[in-house]
C-alpha cells in the first residue's frame, strides 16, 4: 500500500514558488500577477524555463525566478498532474489560477484579486483569505477559499450580463457583496455570512448562505438562493409562494424579483 | 517625409478617372498627386491591386453617442487590446474601438477618410475634440438639423430661404460638412416618449416629417452644396417600411441639386428595406427598393450591411433605440438634446441562428447585387449600428464571391431560403466596382473629388491604397484578408502602413462647409435665432459656435449661393 | 476697466455660462451677473500657490518651473507604479496630456469619479442612462425629483436655471405648474422647498427604488407597508405623480452614490426611471460635482476605452474599479509615486490613503495651496482655468462649453507644464534605452 502511495505521488509534479520577501516589504507594495504561472501554462516547463517565465510586476515584466524562489519536483504527464504550491505574502499576488485549464494550485496564506478568475478546470484551493472578485467568471473547476471571500466572489466583468457559468466555488468563512453577481450556472456555497446583494441579477446556478444575508436575490431572473441564517432587508418585491421542507427543514419559498417585471421573475429564493 | 514617392507595377482602379485593372505609376510629389517624379523613393507593387484610399461616407467615430457607447461598454473594451508601441498609442474595443484604434483599424484596411454620421450641434465641440483624436483620417461630420425647432418652424411657415439661413448659419457654426437628417420630427416627438411615420404632424409643431424633409432639401440646395441631404428615413428598423422609404424618396424627386449629383443621399437603406408586418412574417423588400433606385437619378445609398456577432447600436432615432432596447433588455443610454435632436444607445447581437436577422444580413448584400450602377451606393456598415468597420472586408468577399455566400447562407436560418433573395443572386463584384463602392462613389456624392479624394488623377491627395491581392483572385477568403491589412497605405504621400502594421501616424484634416448666404436674411433669421437663445437653449448664443481652436487642421470649402 | 459677458464658471457641474465681470488692471474686480456666490468666491480670485518648489529636508524651497517639472519627471519616470489621479478641475487639453503621460510612464490614471459619481459611471455600465440636456428638463419637466442631493447648497444656481424655478417653453409659468420631491434621510434646504419631502431611513434607497419599481409595473400587492422607513401610501402616491407627469426628471446626488447599495442604488433608480418610462417621459441625470469631472470621463474614455480607474502598466487599458481607484490603491499602499492635479485628495481622501502619500514622493499641480500642499515633494503651480486660461469642459450633461480666458498671467497652464513633463521623461527615457 505504501508503495502504491508513494507510486501515486510520484505522479503529482509540484512545482513550489515562494514569492521573496523584499517584494512586498517596501513602501509601496506592488502586486505581482500571476496569470502566466497556471499549471496548464507551466506544464511541460523546466525549472530554468520556469524561472524565465515573464511576470508583471507594476509596470515592468519580471522574470519569476527574480521574484520567487522556484523548485520543482517530480514529473507529470499532463497538465492535470501539475500542482502548483504559492507561499510567502500572497496579500499582494494577484490572478493565482486566472484561467486556468487543469492541475492544483495550493495558496498557502491570504490572496490578492482575482483569484481563480475565468477558471476552466482543475482546482484553486486558498489556505486563508481571497480579495475581491475571486472566481470571477468562473467556468469550471473548483475553487475552495478557507477563510473570507472579499467582494464579487464569482461575479461578471464591469458591463457583461453574464458571470460565473459553471464550476463549483466553496468559502469557509464569510463572502462579501454582490457574491455571484449575474450567475448564470454553477454553485457556490458560503459557509458563513454574505453581504449585500447576494446573487444580485442572477440567472442561474445555485448559491447557498449557510450564515445571514442581506438584501438577497435582487434583480433576480432565475436560479436558486438558499439562506440557512437570518434575512436582513428583504426585497419588496418579492412574492411568497409556500412553505417547503429542504432536508429536514422548513423554509420560506419566495419568487423574485417583480421588479424586472412578473415574466422574467422566474429566481427562487429559500429563507428559513 | 519623404518628398517624391513613385509606385510602380501596381494594377490600378481608380474609376473616377476611368482607370480599371491598368498597370500604371502613381507618382507623388509632396503630398499630391503629380505626372512624374525625378528622384522619388520608389515602392514596387509587384503586380498587386492598388486603389485611392478609402473614403466612407457614413460611420458613427465620434462625438456623444459614440462615447456613451464607449462608456458604458468595457466589456467591448476589453476586446482588442494592443499595448502601446513606438508609434501607436494603445488600442482597445471592438465595435466602439478607442480613437486610436479607430484611425489605426481603418487606416489598415487602406481608408483615408470618413465622415463622422451624425453631429448633434450644441455638442458639435465633442465631435471635433475627439475626432481630433483619430490618427491618420482625414475626417468631416454631419450636423443634424431636422428636428430642430428654428428648421420646424420654418417649414411650416414656409419660409424656405430663411431655413437657407439656418442651415448656413448651423454648417458654419458647428464646422460641418453638410444635413444630416434623423428620423425627421420622430427625435422632436421622442422628447415626449412618442414618435413621427412620415405624414404624422409632430406634436406642437405641427408639421410632418415629409414636410421637413422636402424643406431641408429645397433649402439645401440654395447653395452650391458639395453633398446632398443625408437622410436617415422615419421608421427605421420596422417591418413593412419599405414603402415609407421609397415615399421618402419621392418627397425630393423634383428638386433640381445644384450640380450632377443625387439630391438625396439615403443612408444605410438595409434598415429600411422591410417587408412583412410583424418580426414573423418579416421580409426583404431589398428588391423593391433596389428597382426604385435603378429607375431614377435623384437618391443615392449606402449599405448598412450587418457583420454578424455583437455590436453598439447608437443612432439619432430615440425612439428606434427604445424599441430595441425593449425587445432585447439589455442597457440603453438615451441622450435628448434640447431644441435639436436626440440620441439612444443600445447593445445587440445579430445571429444568424435567428430568422430576422439572417434576413437583414442577406438585405445588405441583396441591395449591392440588386442595383445595376455601383455608382449609386456606397459599402458601409453604418458602424457599428449593423456592424463593426473591421468587418468591410467581409462584405467584400461577400459580393465577389457567390459561393462564399452560398456556404455562408447554409449555416444560417432557413428563412434566407424562402424571405430573402440572396440565394437566387448570381451576380459577383469585380475589383472595379468594390473601387466604386468603397471610394468613388462616396468621394463622388460628398463632392470630395473635387478636393483630391477618391481619385488618383494629377493633383489628388496621395491617399493609396495597395493590397496584398492579385486582381485575379477570386477565392474570398484571400480577398478577405488583403483587404484587411495593406501591403501599404499611402497618406499625403507618406507612407502610414507597412505589411499590416502602423509605421506612422500623422494627424488628419477636419473638412467643413461655409455655406455664403446673404447677409439681409441672415439678419432676418437671427432674430429668431436669437430669441431661441434667449429664452429657450441652456447655453448663450455667444458661447454656442466651435471655436477654431477646435479644428486644428482645417480644410475649408466654400458653398456660395446659387445664382 | 473692461466689462466681459458670456464668461463661462469653471466651479460646479453647472457650469453657468452667462455671468458678466469687470476686469481692471488683469485683474477680476467684479462679478455682475451670473454667478452664485460660490463661483463669485472662484472669479475674484483667492490665496494661491506662488512659486514652484521643491521639498528639501522637510520643507518646500522655492525653485524655477524648469527645476520643478524636470525632478518630478524623474520621479515619475522611474516609478514601478505612479497614480496621476484628479483631472476634474482643468480642461480636456490638460487631461489628453495626463493620458498620454500615463501611458508612457505605464501609470494608473484616476480622476474624481472615483470619490464622487465613480458609482454613477458603473451604473451606466451595468444599464446604460436614460437622459438628457438640462435645457430639455428647463422646456419641458412638470415633475423634479432630487434624490440624495442637496442643490440649495451644492449646485446653487440649478434650480433656476435649469429645473424647479426657471421657465421655458412648455414651463412658461416656472414653479407654478411643476412639481418638486425630495428624497433624503433629512429635510434639507432644498426639501424644505419640495411639494413632497420623502425622508428615507439611513442606507434603504435600494428597497424603495424596487419598491418603486414593482408598483410602476402594477405589482403593488406584494410591496409591505413600510420600504426603508417609507409607508407604502406615500410611495403609491409618488408613483402615482410619476404616472401622471408629462415629463419626469430624478437628479440625484453623494447621497445615493455612497451609502448602502452604492453604485448598486444608481443600477435601482436608473431601473425605476426605466420603469417609469413605460408610462411616461422620464430621464434621469447625476448631480456633476467637479466643473470638468464628465470632461476627464470623455477624453479618458475616447482615448483608452474607460472613463477612470484605467491601468496602463502593460501598455494598454484595464480597468476595474475597486481595484485601480485612487483611494484603493492608495489604502493598499501599491502606488510607488503619485501626481495629484487639479484636485484635493489631501482633504477628499481617506486618513490611511493620506498615510501612505506621506511615505510616497508626492507632485502637486494646482493654484492653490490646499491640504495636499503640506505633504507635497514636488509643487507646481498653475494658472486658474477659466481665468487665466481657456479650454474645454463638460457640463454635467455632458455639453461642451469653451472656458474663457480673463486675465493674463506668469503662471503656466496645466497642459504646458504636462507636455514638458511628458518630454522630460521622454528625454530620460531615450537616454536609459541607450
Amino acid at each position: 500500500m505504501e508503495e502504491l502511495i508513494e507510486e501515486e505521488r510520484k505522479k503529482m509534479q509540484t512545482i513550489r514558488l515562494k514569492l521573496k520577501e523584499e517584494i512586498t516589504s517596501g513602501i509601496a507594495k506592488i502586486p505581482v500577477e500571476v496569470d502566466s504561472l497556471t499549471p496548464d501554462k507551466l506544464f511541460g516547463k523546466n525549472e530554468a524555463e520556469i524561472k524565465a517565465v515573464k511576470v508583471w510586476w507594476g509596470n515592468k515584466e519580471e522574470n519569476t525566478g527574480d521574484l520567487f524562489d522556484v523548485s520543482v519536483e517530480g514529473e507529470a504527464a499532463s497538465a492535470d498532474e501539475v500542482k502548483i504550491v504559492m507561499e510567502g505574502d500572497l496579500s499582494r499576488v494577484k490572478h493565482i489560477g486566472d484561467g486556468m485549464k487543469a492541475g492544483e494550485i495550493e495558496a498557502l496564506g491570504d490572496v490578492d484579486m482575482h483569484c481563480g478568475a475565468m477558471m476552466q478546470g482543475g482546482r484553486v484551493t486558498v489556505k486563508g483569505n481571497a480579495d475581491c472578485w475571486a472566481g470571477r467568471e468562473m467556468r469550471g473547476g473548483e475553487l475552495i477559499i478557507e477563510g473570507d471571500a472579499g467582494d464579487n466572489l464569482c461575479a461578471m466583468y464591469r458591463g457583461e450580463m453574464t458571470g460565473m457559468t459553471g464550476g463549483k466555488v466553496t468559502v469557509g468563512g464569510d463572502a462579501g457583496e454582490c457574491v455571484g453577481q449575474y450567475m448564470a450556472g454553477g454553485e457556490i456555497l458560503i459557509k458563513g455570512n454574505a453581504g449585500i446583494l447576494t446573487g444580485l441579477n442572477m440567472k442561474g446556478g445555485k448559491i447557498t448562505i449557510e450564515g445571514d444575508a442581506i438584501m438577497p436575490g435582487a434583480d433576480m431572473t432565475g436560479g436558486e438562493i438558499t439562506v440557512k441564517g437570518k434575512v436582513r432587508d428583504m426585497m419588496p418585491s418579492f412574492k411568497f409562494v409556500e412553505t417547503a421542507t429542504i432536508e429536514g427543514e422548513e423554509y420560506k419559498k419566495y419568487l423574485g424579483d417583480l421588479a424586472m417585471t412578473e415574466k422574467r421573475a422566474k429566481g427562487v429564493l429559500y429563507v428559513k | 517625409m519623404v518628398e517624391e514617392l513613385l509606385i510602380r507595377n501596381g494594377v490600378v482602379y481608380d474609376p473616377i478617372n476611368g482607370v480599371n485593372g491598368e498597370k500604371k505609376d502613381i507618382c507623388i510629389r509632396d503630398g499630391k498627386v503629380v505626372e512624374e517624379v525625378r528622384n522619388p523613393k520608389v515602392i514596387d507593387a509587384e503586380g498587386r491591386v492598388v486603389m485611392p484610399g478609402g473614403v466612407d461616407i457614413h460611420a458613427h467615430i465620434a462625438g456623444g453617442k459614440v462615447n456613451a457607447g464607449r462608456l458604458f461598454r468595457p466589456e467591448d473594451g476589453r476586446k482588442g487590446r494592443e499595448a502601446k508601441t513606438k508609434v501607436c498609442r494603445a488600442q482597445s474595443g471592438y465595435s466602439v474601438p478607442n480613437t486610436f484604434a479607430t484611425g489605426y483599424r481603418y487606416a489598415k484596411m487602406g481608408y483615408t477618410f470618413v465622415m463622422e454620421a451624425a453631429m448633434p450641434p450644441l455638442a458639435a465641440r465633442h465631435t471635433h475634440e475627439e475626432i481630433v483624436d483619430i490618427p491618420i483620417l482625414d475626417n468631416a461630420a454631419l450636423p443634424l438639423i431636422d428636428n430642430n425647432w428654428m428648421t420646424m418652424e420654418y417649414v411650416k411657415s414656409g419660409d424656405t430661404d430663411l431655413l437657407a439661413a439656418y442651415i448656413a448659419w448651423m454648417v458654419k457654426a458647428t464646422k460641418g460638412y453638410g444635413v444630416k437628417v434623423v428620423n425627421p420630427g420622430g427625435t422632436e416627438a421622442w422628447a415626449w416618449a412618442k414618435n413621427c411615420d412620415l405624414n404624422d404632424a409632430v406634436p406642437y409643431f405641427d408639421v410632418t416629417p415629409a414636410e421637413i424633409v422636402k424643406g431641408l432639401a429645397e433649402a439645401t440646395e440654395k447653395f452650391e452644396m458639395p453633398h446632398s441631404i443625408h437622410v436617415h428615413g422615419n421608421m427605421l428598423g420596422h417591418p413593412g417600411n419599405y414603402e415609407v422609404t421609397t415615399s421618402t424618396y419621392d418627397l425630393v424627386k423634383g428638386i433640381k441639386p445644384y450640380r450632377d449629383r443625387p439630391t438625396m443621399h439615403a443612408t444605410h437603406t438595409q434598415f429600411h428595406s422591410y417587408g412583412g408586418t410583424t418580426w414573423a412574417d418579416f421580409e426583404s423588400k431589398a428588391g423593391a427598393i433596389a428597382d426604385y433606385v435603378n429607375k431614377n437619378e435623384h437618391v443615392s445609398i449606402d449599405l448598412g450591411s450587418v457583420i454578424l456577432g455583437d455590436t453598439t447600436t447608437m443612432t439619432a432615432d430615440g425612439p428606434m433605440e427604445y424599441s430595441l432596447y425593449q425587445i432585447t433588455g439589455r442597457k440603453w443610454t438615451n441622450h435628448d438634446v434640447e431644441l435639436e435632436t436626440g440620441s439612444g444607445i443600445t447593445p445587440f447581437l445579430y445571429s444568424g441562428k435567428v430568422s430576422v436577422h439572417t434576413i437583414q444580413w442577406a438585405i445588405g448584400q441583396e441591395l449591392a447585387l440588386l442595383i445595376k450602377d455601383p455608382w449609386k451606393l456606397a459599402l458601409t456598415t453604418d458602424h457599428p449600428n449593423a456592424g463593426p468597420f473591421i468587418g468591410y472586408p467581409i462584405i467584400i468577399s461577400m459580393l465577389m464571391s457567390k459561393r462564399r455566400r452560398d456556404e455562408s447562407a447554409e449555416d444560417m436560418h432557413s428563412a434566407i431560403y424562402k424571405r430573402a433573395e440572396l440565394p437566387s443572386i448570381d451576380r459577383e463584384y469585380d475589383l472595379n466596382e468594390i473601387a466604386i463602392i468603397t471610394r468613388g462613389m462616396a468621394a463622388k456624392t460628398l463632392g470630395l473629388h473635387e478636393h483630391g479624394k477618391g481619385h488618383l488623377g494629377v493633383g489628388a491627395d496621395g491617399d493609396v491604397a495597395i493590397y496584398d491581392l492579385s486582381p485575379e483572385e477570386r477565392e474570398a477568403g484571400k480577398i478577405q484578408k488583403a483587404f484587411l491589412n495593406t501591403k501599404y497605405t499611402i497618406k499625403g504621400g507618406e507612407v502610414v502602413v507597412k505589411d499590416g502594421e502602423v509605421v506612422a501616424a500623422p494627424a488628419g484634416k477636419t473638412y467643413f462647409v461655409t455655406p455664403e448666404c446673404d447677409p439681409k436674411l441672415t439678419d432676418e433669421m437671427m432674430t429668431h435665432l436669437k430669441d431661441k437663445f434667449e429664452h429657450y437653449y441652456s447655453v448663450t448664443f455667444n458661447n454656442y459656435p466651435v471655436q477654431d481652436a477646435y479644428v486644428p487642421n482645417p480644410y475649408e470649402i466654400k458653398a456660395p449661393w446659387r445664382s | 476697466m473692461v466689462e466681459i459677458t458670456d464668461v463661462v464658471c469653471s466651479l460646479c457641474g453647472c457650469v453657468c455660462d452667462d455671468i458678466v465681470v469687470e476686469v481692471e488692471d488683469n485683474n477680476v474686480t467684479k462679478v455682475k451677473k451670473g454667478a452664485c456666490s460660490v463661483g463669485k468666491s472662484k472669479l475674484m480670485g483667492h490665496g494661491r500657490i506662488e512659486s514652484p518648489a521643491i521639498r528639501e529636508n522637510g520643507s518646500l524651497k522655492d525653485c524655477s518651473y524648469d527645476d520643478a517639472i524636470k525632478k518630478a519627471a524623474e520621479i515619475l519616470a522611474a516609478a514601478r507604479r505612479p497614480l496621476l489621479y484628479g483631472w476634474s478641475s482643468t480642461v480636456c487639453e490638460a487631461d489628453k496630456v495626463g493620458v498620454e503621460l500615463a501611458e508612457e510612464i505605464g501609470a494608473v490614471i484616476d480622476n474624481t469619479a472615483s470619490v464622487c459619481h465613480g458609482p454613477s459611471v458603473l451604473a451606466i455600465q451595468d444599464v446604460g442612462l436614460p437622459s438628457c440636456t438640462l435645457g430639455e428638463v428647463k422646456n419641458r419637466a412638470d415633475l423634479i425629483i432630487y434624490w440624495g442631493a442637496n442643490p440649495a447648497a451644492a449646485h446653487a444656481n440649478h434650480m433656476k436655471r435649469y429645473s424647479y424655478i426657471t421657465k421655458g417653453y412648455w414651463t412658461a409659468e416656472g414653479k407654478k405648474n411643476k412639481k418638486l420631491i425630495v428624497v433624503d434621510v433629512r429635510r434639507t434646504a432644498t426639501a424644505k422647498m419640495a411639494d413632497v419631502f420623502l425622508q428615507i431611513e439611513q442606507g434603504k434607497d435600494y428597497l424603495v427604488f424596487s419598491a418603486l419599481r414593482a408598483m410602476l409595473y402594477g405589482y403593488e400587492d406584494v410591496v409591505p407597508e413600510v420600504v426603508g422607513g417609507v409607508s407604502k401610501k406615500d410611495l403609491l402616491e409618488t408613483v402615482r405623480m410619476m404616472k401622471e407627469a408629462k415629463f419626469g426628471i430624478i437628479f440625484f446626488g453623494m447621497g445615493v452614490t455612497h451609502t448602502g447599495a452604492r453604485h448598486n442604488n444608481i443600477v435601482n433608480a436608473i431601473q425605476t426611471t426605466r420603469a417609469a418610462h413605460t408610462h411616461t417621459k422620464f430621464n434621469i441625470m447625476p448631480m456633476r460635482g467637479h466643473y470638468n469631472v464628465a470632461g476627464i470621463n470623455q477624453v479618458c474614455t475616447w482615448e483608452t476605452g474607460y472613463p477612470f480607474a484605467v491601468d496602463l502598466s502593460r501598455g494598454y487599458a484595464w480597468y476595474n474599479p475597486g481595484e485601480h481607484s485612487a483611494t484603493d490603491l492608495l489604502i493598499r499602499r501599491e502606488c510607488d509615486v503619485a501626481l495629484f492635479i487639479a484636485s484635493d485628495p489631501g482633504a477628499h481622501f481617506p486618513g490611511e490613503s493620506i498615510r501612505h502619500l506621506a511615505k510616497i514622493p508626492v507632485i502637486q499641480i494646482d493654484p492653490f495651496p490646499n491640504p495636499t500642499t503640506e505633504f507635497a515633494d514636488v509643487v507646481i503651480p498653475a494658472a486658474i482655468s477659466g481665468i487665466e486660461a481657456e479650454g474645454n469642459v463638460y457640463r454635467m450633461d455632458n455639453i461642451p462649453i469653451r472656458l474663457r480666458k480673463l486675465v493674463d498671467t506668469e503662471y503656466m497652464a496645466d497642459e504646458e507644464i504636462l507636455e514638458r513633463i511628458l518630454g522630460e521623461v521622454r528625454a530620460i527615457k531615450e537616454k536609459e534605452g541607450e
